[in-house]
């Protein structure tokens, strides 16, 4: 019951994204299991699209908004993720899996072109330009990596006023997400962290997260008439902190055994010395505040943000309603309950820092959260350098809906799928769950494979999708520098489409990404190669021509040299310098 | 040689001397075989030397196209084009007559003695006379009609008799280049006087209004190379420093330029500013008159929380002028390049940044020490005006139209000066026309020294690749040059300046091939070295054989 009306809660603030002031801010907490913390920023600015077109930029950033009409891009989707979302332990995901990424770095967009080519001219321009805002690697968006997926995204905006928008993907499952790519993350928000939630952002405390997602979306939207058209850009953070783990301070961030006396031992069991303790299983929900979990104080409220209206809730946290919260501030605030209280918002005060308290607790209930709609994993099985396969197990929980989903997957052209044997089972019946295949091969290293499959899941019933695949063996430049390491393999994304959700922004769930161990050369090759043909090359020469120029008598004819070889050679050229210096 | 240390050896070694006499001697060679030992030796040497050695070289040879380097160290030198302005002037006189014309040679004469420049030169001709007294009417009414008809005549004199005030007396039309010159019908001279007070007044006109283009002209002539200097006018040393000064501050030459129009705020207000109808009012007419030269995209931002940077010292607050002073040592770490985004525009061409800072009300206002203003130009990169809101409460959240203005004004006079527009006169086409002959022949200096650039480099670095299209661009770029010079030589400034521009730009692009560096860290001592393990075990018998044969014929000779 309460997982629902919490639920029904998240959606209605996320729907009321649609209309209203041009700049607005939202931070959600939710306790998870394990004493973590989820913690779900959002930022959203709007730009009037005429002024957008005349490049009259206000929130939205302008060096955004230049790349953005540079490269023809109506709709753009870019993220930053790092770790890997528990949904055994910590349920649905945060917005249902619509604004986060796969591992790394995964960018899509519509591109206004006439042709596929320009299209696709386009899109480097906009990958690359990019990756200089971003200090990401972006620019390794190739013909390779990049794909047209055809049922996996559908566009958020409304895009009637432009035509012939081409859909471009692409993922860097290598790229390893850090501070640098945080810091321009903020620089575009009109608070630029400096007020407003954005202050909490730390990137110590952002990427030592167990999982953590950055998000920057655009989309058109355009009112009921034509002339009200705005470009909205959304910017979403969700975290995962270890509460525990985040309130090291930052001066003795390295954890270290408490001393024997400051433990809390579990004093009902039989200890046989005095030095051993068994950790006492308190069962209360530990103690924690923004400023030590976030590492900065909350410096009050973004005044851009609407002063009035429904909107004014900056900070919101989602517990119990017997959970004590604490709010400690020297300016004004405004709270509210919602939900049947299970959900508590704030406004912040302006120019004062804003911290909420929360006690250690002993619970006597909790909120009950919501499953997600599939469990997925996705695994490479097999051995040797040469052939391999993946196996991706979807589970469909629920007892009474079947699931539709789409499955996509963008290979690298060196991991060559046999189609042939690809093979989806479902544990509850015999029928085939593949509805719909759309496959591009491969092309060596023109582009990758492009997988979709459209599949239904029945009612708590596990699919098991597996294919085989060749590894190719890569040219001496196309290896990385750590070539042992392995190749990263992008993670498939999921797309539910039914049960569908609330919104359009669709429901998705990614995998994590693969290591695939190619076979790898020995890299003094290439020299080992010359050397070894030269050498060959230069023994038949030298016996050819030997042959030929040489003179060829009896044993007995040879002259003297034979007498003692190599050590009769010697002494003569010793005795013959000797003889030198003796005359000298 | 050989024989003598044959002796030596079977002196020195006995032991050895009996082996050799133990032993049976071969049977001595025939001619034949010898000279076929010799001929396969000489065969071997030569496959090598005239089929391999060439074959190794030439595969292994790094492209590079045929420049033609004499000739662009001609242009490079400025020994191919010497440009020269010949601007035209047309004298329109009431009536055309035997008058009009003696009044035309007896000015020109005059100005020819005054001019020292003799590359820049003045040539008066006599306009087409209107038909009728009411379409020398209309002409003055719009203005601008002429200038239509024929677009090589630099500046149009309209002679007008009047009756009344001191004559003889011009006025320029600030919007049209012409000059209009009021006289009394008296001072037109008679055919057989030699100087009249108007043909000297005409003269002295005429030279001060092109007094500056003439010395900018000249400073860049003296500056580009030694072979234009005998024939420049010296400039004073103040003059030359003056005019260093702009140029240095002006921007380069571009096609297009991004201008950036940037609000920023310490602190949370005022984050709105009606700056599309302020640009609308003060800047997009200054714009459209240098469209002729240059294409212009404009954009703005909003920039709030925009702090000082750390290492630059906090303004201080001065009693006795009740504000807050900035050094004026310290403008130059105003911006904050590392925070304020002030990324250069995408797309081509240089990015102008026009700055509004507005100070927080606590630390307002806030001016430059040293002389209490409010704004400075940044060369080559824009310009900054601090505003001082005169309200004395809190900050207002939006910035109107008149609240901009004083910024605005600013900027559009940075702009004129970021542009390298000349000062005088005050005719704002004259000024245009003056800095697009300017324009022109310093983009034909550019053009012609990245020639003569990157002829130096072709020739001091004999292990960079040139790939064909270096070679297309630079006989463009040579094509172009060529047509320039030839229009500034006619007089046809408009189309010198474009072919100037396409030369620049097709000179920086055989400059700056990418594929040229690539291999300048890969020199010949690699290529060998990679090839030594085939080249060593193959040249060691050739040589030893060759050596060894050479021993015999010395020792048989």
């Amino acid at each position: 019951m309460l997982s629902s009306l919490c639920l029904v809660l998240l959606n209605a603030l996320v729907i009321s994204v649609a209309a209203g002031s041009d700049y607005h801010e939202q931070l959600l907490l939710r306790p998870l299991p394990q004493n973590t913390l989820l913690a779900s920023f959002n930022f959203r600015s709007n730009e009037s699209a005429a002024a957008f077109e005349q490049q009259n930029f206000r929130y939205f950033p302008r060096s955004f908004g230049q790349i953005l009409q540079h490269a023809h891009a109506k709709e753009l989707h870019l993220r930053f993720n790092v770790g890997r979302w528990d949904a055994e332990n910590w349920g649905q995901r945060p917005r249902n899996g619509a604004r986060e990424g796969g591992t790394g770095v995964e960018l899509w967009a519509w591109v206004e072109a006439d042709t596929e080519d320009e299209a696709f001219a386009r899109w480097l321009t906009l990958t690359n330009a990019l990756s200089g805002l971003f200090c990401a690697s972006l620019n390794f968006i190739d013909a390779t990596k990049t794909i047209r997926p055809v049922m996996t995204f559908a566009p958020e905006g409304q895009h009637a006023n432009s035509s012939n928008l081409h859909l471009l993907h692409g993922t860097l499952p290598h790229e390893v997400v850090c501070t640098e790519n945080l810091t321009p993350f903020l620089k575009l928000l009109p608070c630029k962290g400096k007020a407003g939630i954005s202050s909490l952002l730390d990137g110590h405390k952002l990427f030592d997260a167990s999982f953590q997602t950055m998000a920057i979306d655009v989309r058109p939207i355009c009112g009921q008439g034509d002339a009200s058209c705005f470009l909205e850009m959304e910017q979403t953070v969700d975290m995962v902190l270890d509460i525990a783990r985040s309130k090291r301070p930052r001066d003795n961030p390295i954890p270290r055994p408490l001393p024997i006396d400051q433990l809390e031992c579990d004093t009902s069991k039989l200890y046989n010395a005095h030095d051993t303790c068994y950790p006492l299983n308190k069962g209360t929900d530990p103690a924690w505040t923004l400023e030590e979990v976030f590492g900065k104080p909350l410096r009050g409220a973004c005044p851009l943000t609407e002063q009035s209206g429904d909107e004014v809730n900056t900070v919101c946290i989602n517990t119990p309603p017997e959970r004590t919260v604490e709010v400690r501030t020297t300016g004004q605030f405004a709270e509210s309950k919602l939900a049947s209280d299970t959900v508590r918002c704030y406004k912040l005060p302006t120019g004062a820092h804003f911290d909420l308290v929360l006690p250690e607790q002993k619970m006597s209930t909790g909120l009950v959260r919501p499953d997600p709609q599939i469990f997925a994993a996705r695994s490479i099985n097999g051995h040797g350098q040469e052939r391999g396969s993946t196996q991706s197990i979807i589970r469909n929980p629920s007892t009474t809906e079947a699931v539709e989903i789409v499955y996509l997957e963008s290979l690298p052209w060196f991991m060559k799928p046999y189609l042939h044997t690809l093979r989806a089972r479902v544990d509850t019946t015999y029928e085939s769950p593949i509805k719909e295949t759309y496959y591009r091969p491969a092309v060596d290293r023109k582009r990758g494979t492009h997988l979709e499959l459209r599949m239904v899941i029945p009612p708590s019933s596990t699919l098991t999708l597996t294919y085989d695949f060749e590894k190719a063996i890569l040219r001496y430049t196309e290896y990385p520098p750590d070539a042992n390491r392995g190749f990263d393999v992008a993670p498939a994304v999921i797309r539910i489409l039914s049960p569908q959700s609330g919104d359009n922004r669709g429901v998705y769930v990614r995998t994590t990404s693969l290591l695939l161990p190619l076979p790898t050369p020995d890299f003094s090759m290439p020299y080992n190669v010359i050397i070894l043909t030269s050498t060959v090359m230069a023994l038949g020469f030298g016996n050819i021509f030997n042959l030929l120029v040489r003179r060829f008598v009896g044993i007995d004819e040879a002259p003297a040299l034979g007498a003692g070889g190599l050590k009769g050679m010697l002494l003569s050229k010793i005795t013959r310098l000797r003889g030198l210096l003796g005359k000298a | 040689m050989a024989a003598e240390s044959e002796q030596t050896f079977s002196e020195t070694s006995p032991a050895l001397q009996n082996a050799v006499k133990s032993s049976n001697q071969p049977p001595p060679e025939t001619k034949e075989s010898l000279w076929l030992r010799r001929l396969s030796i000489l065969s071997f040497w030569a496959v090598v030397v005239f089929l391999g050695l060439p074959i190794w070289l030439k595969t292994t040879a790094i492209y590079r196209a045929e420049l033609p380097l004499q000739e662009m160290t001609e242009w490079a030198e400025g020994k191919v084009c010497k440009p020269v302005f010949p601007l035209r002037i047309a004298v329109e006189a009431p009536d055309v007559s035997a008058d009009a014309h003696h009044l035309l040679r007896t000015t020109q004469h005059a100005l020819d003695d005054i001019n020292d420049f003799s590359a820049h030169h003045l040539r008066l001709m006599l306009a087409d006379p209107p038909l009728t007294a009411n379409a020398s009417q209309q002409v003055v009414s719009d203005g601008t009609r002429i200038q239509s008809d024929d677009e090589d005549v630099a500046l149009l004199i309209r002679l007008i008799p009047v009756e009344t005030g001191t004559t003889p007396r011009s006025h320029l039309q600030p919007f049209s280049p012409t000059l209009d010159v009021y006289y009394s019908p008296n001072q037109i001279p008679s055919q057989s006087s030699t100087g009249s007070t108007l043909a000297t007044f005409l003269a002295q006109e005429l030279h001060s209004l092109f007094a500056e283009e003439q010395a900018q002209l000249a400073h860049l002539l003296s500056t580009i190379s030694g072979a234009h200097a005998a024939k420049v006018k010296a400039l004073s040393p103040e003059t030359s420093a003056q005019l260093e000064r702009q140029s240095t501050r002006a921007l380069k030459y571009a096609p297009t330029y991004h201008l950036t129009f940037s609000l920023f705020s310490p602190s949370y207000a005022p984050s709105a500013w009606d700056i599309e109808t302020a640009l609308r009012t003060y800047i997009s007419p200054l714009l459209e008159s240098f469209s002729g030269i240059s294409n212009f995209t404009v954009d703005t931002q909003v920039q709030l929380y925009a702090t000082f940077a750390p290492s630059v010292r906090q303004p201080e607050y001065d009693e006795e002028t009740k504000a807050w002073t900035l050094r004026k040592e310290d403008l130059s770490g105003f911006v904050n390049a590392a925070e304020w985004p002030l990324s250069p525009s995408i797309g081509k061409g240089p990015t102008v940044n026009f700055i509004v800072y507005v100070p927080d009300h606590t630390q307002s206002p806030l001016l430059v020490n040293e002389n209490a203003g409010n704004s400075w130009l940044i060369p080559q990169w824009g310009g900054v005006h601090i505003l001082n809101l005169q309200s004395e409460s809190d900050t207002p959240s939006a910035l109107t139209t008149e609240m901009l203005a004083p910024a605005m004004h600013t900027f559009s006079n940075q702009l004129i000066s970021l542009f390298g527009l000349p000062q005088s006169p005050a005719s704002l086409p004259l000024r245009i026309s003056t800095l697009e002959r300017v324009r022109a022949a310093s983009l034909i200096f550019s053009a012609s020294s990245t020639l003569g650039a990157l002829a130096q480099v072709y020739k001091k670095l004999p292990s960079i690749p040139v790939p064909d299209n270096v070679a297309q661009s630079t006989h463009r770029t040579i094509v172009h040059l060529q047509q320039a010079c030839d229009f500034l030589r006619d007089g046809r400034f408009p189309s010198a300046l474009e072919h100037a521009r396409a030369a620049e730009v097709e000179a920086e692009k055989a400059f700056f091939e990418r594929s040229m560096v690539g291999q300048v860290y890969f020199p010949d001592e690699h290529k060998v070295a990679v090839y030594l393990p085939l080249l060593g075990p193959v040249a060691v018998p050739l040589v030893m054989a060759a050596l060894k044969e050479l021993k015999s014929i010395l020792k048989r000779g």
